[in-house]
């Protein structure tokens, strides 16, 4: 009359190994459930009998408690149905003990007994690993995600008859399902698309070099979203842990494409202008999802339009900026979610757009204007290295400039450069010039005399602060990393300058 | 510099007669003895004389102690004058003008901006904060309303910074509008700019332009007819704007509406034979009426500081691109072959570095070395020549 069986709950991205106990007992037919289940679990109450009896199975006309151990842990998500479906089962003598010991049963039952996508499921699966379990049984649509995870036993099933077959040991299980590998197909964009647009395109390969932030300033149809789209395919490739790290992220929220397991190209997120601060840094009401901040995880956040977006989403930013981590604090605790992105933010000139176009009239007032500027936070500017405008060029300004340099040649200096950098910065623990502080940049940056001097001018030409200073420095120090000098040059620096945005920006700051 | 009883400025604007008029000359020993600066002081606090008597009454007594003798014996002036004459100790007028850092200048002394004698009744005396300028530069006055529109504040400050970087220092009256717009544009850019003020030498009015006439006393000079004290009156403005008129060889009007007191600028600008210069605007524009009318009846039309530089001879008229841009010494020749594919108006990069020869990431750093020297702005990601530079956007 009594069952257990295993499954795991996803608090954040961490599993935690979740003991579902059944009894069996007398009294009126119900199934009431214990141990700080959530609103998603309490569903299950209602899908997990219509499920069983579609398997083919019968459900006990009798009281059935549900008990989640450990009880203090707050848990919620779909994946509890098979779990509490099984634990019963095997409380009525339908199904074998001996291997629910040993397996992590997680997955989403439909009212036919079938077994539905569920989110997290790589969670699950490490987390199963972690705790010595033999195996996963999952929904098969989720077999190759959880096939990630070394040393795990994969059993998918697409039924919930299928899973008593299994536990019943009457059936050999299907073949172990295969992993994608990290080197996956092509990206479907490239940087050979980008006609003209010389600078910003210097600017993505040194932005992607130093892993800079990056601010575009330009009018509609200048190509900004284009140029944006195309800066995941410059960084360099990622490696297993990485890629891991995002496909755990992804798995969790849900939104892992059908058919490929692991996330394999650097995430490109673009969320909308209206997002919410926890749809922008992660939270949610029950289960707490990771934001889109965290789903650009070791990939690029666009933030287009930036100046529409709510002041306090973007002051949000910061977090991740500074840490590379968004920590939700609630009620139940706080959850962590990584989130080291590239920030790109892109914006108009102006409400209309066509401040500074040449063939357009800009029709904004004044103090329209200063509000529009004003929305981007000095804080949040302060960690924006590159910041250059894009200008919408005429067909004849593009003559000329139909041969561009496609994105694997980029991606080979960007890749060079970033060791450069590895090798020079593992001392202090960062891993790229971006990370460095200002005093590690004036260490790092090693100018030449005569950078020294134009720097110099630079200083009283353009009034620039002791932020724009240490900024131009770690640009500056970024391209002569690509070019594989050992002292920042003249040149550099003078490219360097070309990306410090133009005075209003520090007229913004209250600087000039 | 011209000698003094040379023949001013000489215009000749199409159709018209030009205007001749001999400097106004100051007995010799105006102010040679110790009590005529004392007087001085006193004569330049007076209320009711008005300054082209003050200049018969000095021919008439020889000194400026002979002239205050005569206002006391009621001479001349009005019995207010007598009042003040009796009042005013130029011992405290000393010590006020001490306080702010200033200094009185009369005709004859070295100080007293040479220009100021082609008027038809120049100030008896003249406080000066900053700068010493000796001789009086060559200065272009730029006026325009206090209310203006963000195109007018950008021609003013494009052509205070452009006049400024061809070494012609800017006149203007230190308002609010296109007069702060083209100190600033000269201060920005490194230049020398002139404030007259309506005012007493140490009352900064409008008031929120108390930094901005700080700064034109630092870098520049600030310049009154009125000494410490004396308050802002509207029947004041009139009186400095001739002053304003006077010190420019020619007078750029950028923005006005009807009944602006630019149109009396340009009025005293064209009595002295300076050249009017009006910047256009849409006919439909309120703020644009004076100078178009200007234009249409008398004035030249400019669009920029070359042009204005061109009214008074400083570049040569229908200049080529090249003329008008001498190339600086000291460049690359990649920087050379880039800035000389860099025209007047924005050129994107891409084409910039197409027509140059040079690769795109020499073209950015050959750009930046230019912009470091001022020869070229960044505007909207586009790079332009700085003739008409004008420093606002993102």
């Amino acid at each position: 009359m009594y069952a257990r069986s295993h499954t795991v709950a996803v608090v954040g991205v961490r599993g935690h190994l979740v003991a579902v106990e059944a009894h069996v007992g007398r009294g009126l037919p119900a199934l009431h459930l214990t141990g700080l289940p959530g609103a998603a679990i309490h569903d299950a109450r209602e899908r997990v009998r219509p499920a069983v009896e579609h398997a083919g199975l019968e459900w006990p006309l009798r009281r059935v408690t549900v008990n989640l151990s450990p009880a203090e842990l707050r848990k919620d998500g779909p994946g509890f149905d098979l779990p509490v479906a099984v634990a019963v089962l095997a409380a009525t003598s339908q199904v074998p003990h001996d291997r629910l010991a040993r397996y992590v049963l997680a997955g989403e039952l439909s009212l036919r007994g079938g077994l539905v996508p569920t989110p997290g499921i790589l969670a699950v699966a490490a987390a199963a690993a972690e705790r010595g379990m033999e195996g996963v049984v999952v929904p098969e649509a989720n077999a190759a995600e959880a096939a990630l995870v070394e040393n795990l036993r994969v059993i998918p099933a697409r039924t919930l008859a299928e899973v008593v077959v299994f536990l019943r040991g009457e059936a050999k299980p299907s073949p172990p399902p295969t992993a994608g590998s990290p080197a996956a197909a092509a990206p479907a964009v490239d940087l050979a698309e980008v006609r003209g647009q010389v600078q910003a395109r210097r600017a993505l390969e040194v932005a992607a070099a130093g892993g800079h932030n990056l601010l575009m300033v330009g009018p509609p149809g200048a190509g900004k979203t284009m140029l944006a789209r195309r800066l995941p395919t410059v960084l360099p490739a990622m490696t297993r842990p990485e890629a891991l790290a995002v496909t755990l992220l992804h798995s969790v929220a849900g939104v892992l494409t059908p058919g490929e397991p692991m996330v394999s190209a650097r995430p490109f997120r673009a969320p909308h202008h209206s997002t919410s601060a926890s749809g922008l840094l992660g939270g949610g009401s029950s289960r707490l999802r990771p934001g889109e901040a965290s789903l650009a995880h070791h990939g690029v956040l666009f933030l287009d339009e930036v100046n529409e977006f709510r002041r306090d989403v973007l002051e949000g930013l910061r977090q991740p900026l500074e840490d590379g981590r968004v920590v939700v604090v609630r009620a139940a605790g706080a959850v962590e979610f990584p989130a080291r992105f590239t920030l790109v933010a892109a914006a108009n000139p102006c409400p209309c757009g066509f401040n500074g176009d040449p063939r357009r009239t800009c029709s904004c007032k004044p103090p329209v204007l200063d509000a529009y500027r004003h929305r981007l936070s000095g804080p949040l500017l302060d960690r924006i290295d590159i910041r250059l405008r894009v200008p919408r060029l005429s067909r004849s300004e593009l003559l000329g400039s139909e041969h561009a340099e496609p994105s694997a040649g980029v991606r080979d200096r960007v890749e060079a450069a970033r060791d450069r950098q590895r090798w020079r910065l593992e001392d202090a623990g960062l891993r790229c010039n971006a990370e460095m502080s200002g005093a590690q940049a004036r260490r790092a940056a090693r100018l030449t005399s005569k950078a020294e001097f134009r720097l110099g001018r630079a200083v009283e030409r353009f009034g620039l602060t002791g932020r724009g200073f240490d900024r131009i420095l770690k640009v500056a120090r970024t391209i002569a990393d690509l070019e594989a000098s050992a002292r920042t040059t003249e040149d550099h620096l003078l490219e360097a300058l070309t990306f410090r945005g133009e005075d209003g920006l520090a007229r913004e700051a209250g600087v000039a | 510099m011209r000698e003094r009883g040379e023949p001013s400025v000489v215009h000749e604007p199409a159709g018209r007669q030009p205007v001749v008029r001999e400097p106004a000359v100051w007995p010799e020993e105006f102010v040679a003895r110790p009590r005529d600066r004392d007087a001085l002081l006193v004569l330049a606090s007076l209320e009711g004389i008005i300054p082209r008597d003050l200049h018969a009454l000095a021919w008439r007594e020889g000194s400026a102690a002979g002239c205050l003798r005569a206002i006391r014996r009621g001479a001349v002036g009005t019995d207010n004058d007598r009042t003040i004459a009796a009042a005013v100790r130029p011992d405290e007028v000393r010590k006020a003008l001490a306080a702010c850092g200033a200094r009185a200048r009369a005709p004859g002394d070295d100080e007293y901006p040479e220009a100021l004698l082609h008027l038809a009744d120049p100030p008896v005396c003249v406080f000066i904060r900053g700068q010493r300028l000796v001789p009086w530069p060559t200065a272009v006055t730029v006026v325009g309303s206090r209310t203006c529109t963000p195109y007018g504040h950008e021609i003013a400050e494009g052509i205070g910074a452009g006049l400024a970087d061809a070494g012609v220092a800017v006149v203007s009256g230190a308002a609010l509008g296109i007069d702060a717009a083209s100190h600033e544009g000269a201060l920005r850019a490194g230049g020398r700019t002139a404030a007259v003020l309506g005012s007493g030498i140490d009352v900064a009015y409008p008031r929120s332009n108390a930094r901005l006439i700080d700064a034109i006393a630092t870098d520049g000079q600030v310049l009154s007819e009125y000494p410490p004290g004396v308050p802002a009156r509207p029947y004041r403005f009139p009186a400095r704007n001739r002053l304003v008129a006077a010190l420019g060889l020619a007078v750029v009007v950028v923005e006005g509406a009807e009944g602006s007191g630019s149109l009396i600028t340009a009025d005293f600008a064209q009595q002295l034979g300076r050249h009017i210069l009006a910047v256009p605007g849409p006919v439909t524009a309120p703020q644009s009426a004076v100078p178009n009318e200007l234009i249409r009846d008398l004035a030249t039309l400019v669009r920029g500081p070359q042009d204005v530089l061109e009214a008074i001879g400083m570049a040569p008229v229908g200049a080529t691109e090249d003329d008008d841009h001498p190339v600086p010494p000291g460049l690359s020749v990649e920087e050379r072959a880039v800035l000389h594919r860099v025209s007047g108006a924005s050129a994107a990069v891409e084409a910039v570095a197409d027509a140059a020869g040079v690769s795109p990431a020499r073209t950015l750093a050959a750009l930046a070395a230019l912009e470091l020297r001022g020869l070229v702005a960044s505007d909207g990601g586009r790079y332009r020549r700085t003739s008409s530079r004008s420093r606002r956007g993102w």
